[in-house]
């Protein structure tokens, strides 16, 4: 995990992860969009995200933010960016995702990034590993934070001098 | 600042110094001191000791490196909006 490539792609699929989860977590208040009634766009938008994720029922935080297709279209290209595989792999990507999700208590979360993992090819005990370090490191931040402990190991890794990619965009 | 006042290692018991070489062996560097959370875990070994083995079993290689498993635990601290 050397270099800052890989934390970059890493932040890009929390940050993308925790976003769903808080829409998702909304659905009961906001609403599913109401598919039949739709546009062609979100059908084609829906038909992407099932393709994506290959189950037949559109995540949640999808079926809550459709109502504006354009902005559903947005979040959709972000996430499926974030979640391709690139320097890291998707099979990782989707157990970051499942950490992110159990720690922010995101229950559809937490179902659809398990789901995705063990289409992978993570097993029982790569998903208790997975557990196993989210809940050790519920535990440390809390310990840390009720301490009021300053940071001290940012030495062991050492600066990244390389520039950003070519292909950053404004 | 610290709720309360950390210790230098020296300030512990010889017990406590065989977990302070654990640590630096664990992160695979010098520390002019043991890690803060290192020296609180090491004020109470009845919670530290199987606290720290719970800790190794979850981060040892497996289906997942160490580096992943290192990545996934910076991920839950920041979801947890712990700076330490």
């Amino acid at each position: 995990m050397a270099g800052d490539a890989v934390w970059y792609e890493a932040a890009q699929v929390v940050g993308i992860t925790n976003a769903l989860n808080v829409a998702a977590s909304a659905l009961d208040v906001v609403g599913a969009v109401d598919e039949a009634a739709a546009p062609p766009e979100t059908h084609a938008l829906f038909a992407e995200i099932r393709d994506f994720y290959q189950c037949a029922d559109v995540p949640a935080s999808f079926r809550c933010i459709a109502h504006d297709a354009a902005y559903a279209a947005d979040v959709w290209a972000t996430t499926r960016h974030a979640f391709a595989d690139h320097r890291l792999a998707r099979r990782f990507k989707e157990a970051l995702a499942f950490a992110v999700s159990v720690t922010s208590r995101s229950a559809s979360g937490a179902a659809l990034h398990l789901s995705q993992m063990r289409r992978f090819g993570v097993g029982p005990r790569g998903v208790m590993e997975i557990f196993g370090v989210t809940q050790m490191f519920s535990s440390y931040t809390k310990i840390a934070d009720t301490l009021q402990l300053e940071p001290d190991m940012g030495e062991i890794a050492p600066a990244d001098p390389s520039p950003a990619p070519d292909d950053a965009a404004p | 600042m610290p709720t309360v006042r950390l210790r230098a290692a020296a300030e512990y018991p010889s017990s406590a110094q065989k977990l302070f070489a654990l640590s630096s062996a664990w992160f695979n560097h010098e520390f002019a001191e043991p890690p803060a959370m290192s020296r609180v875990m090491a004020w109470d070994s009845g919670f530290g000791t199987p606290h720290g083995r719970a800790m190794k079993r979850a981060m040892a290689p497996g289906e997942f490196t160490r580096g992943e498993k290192e990545m996934v635990a910076a991920a839950v601290s920041g979801v947890n909006a712990c700076e330490y």
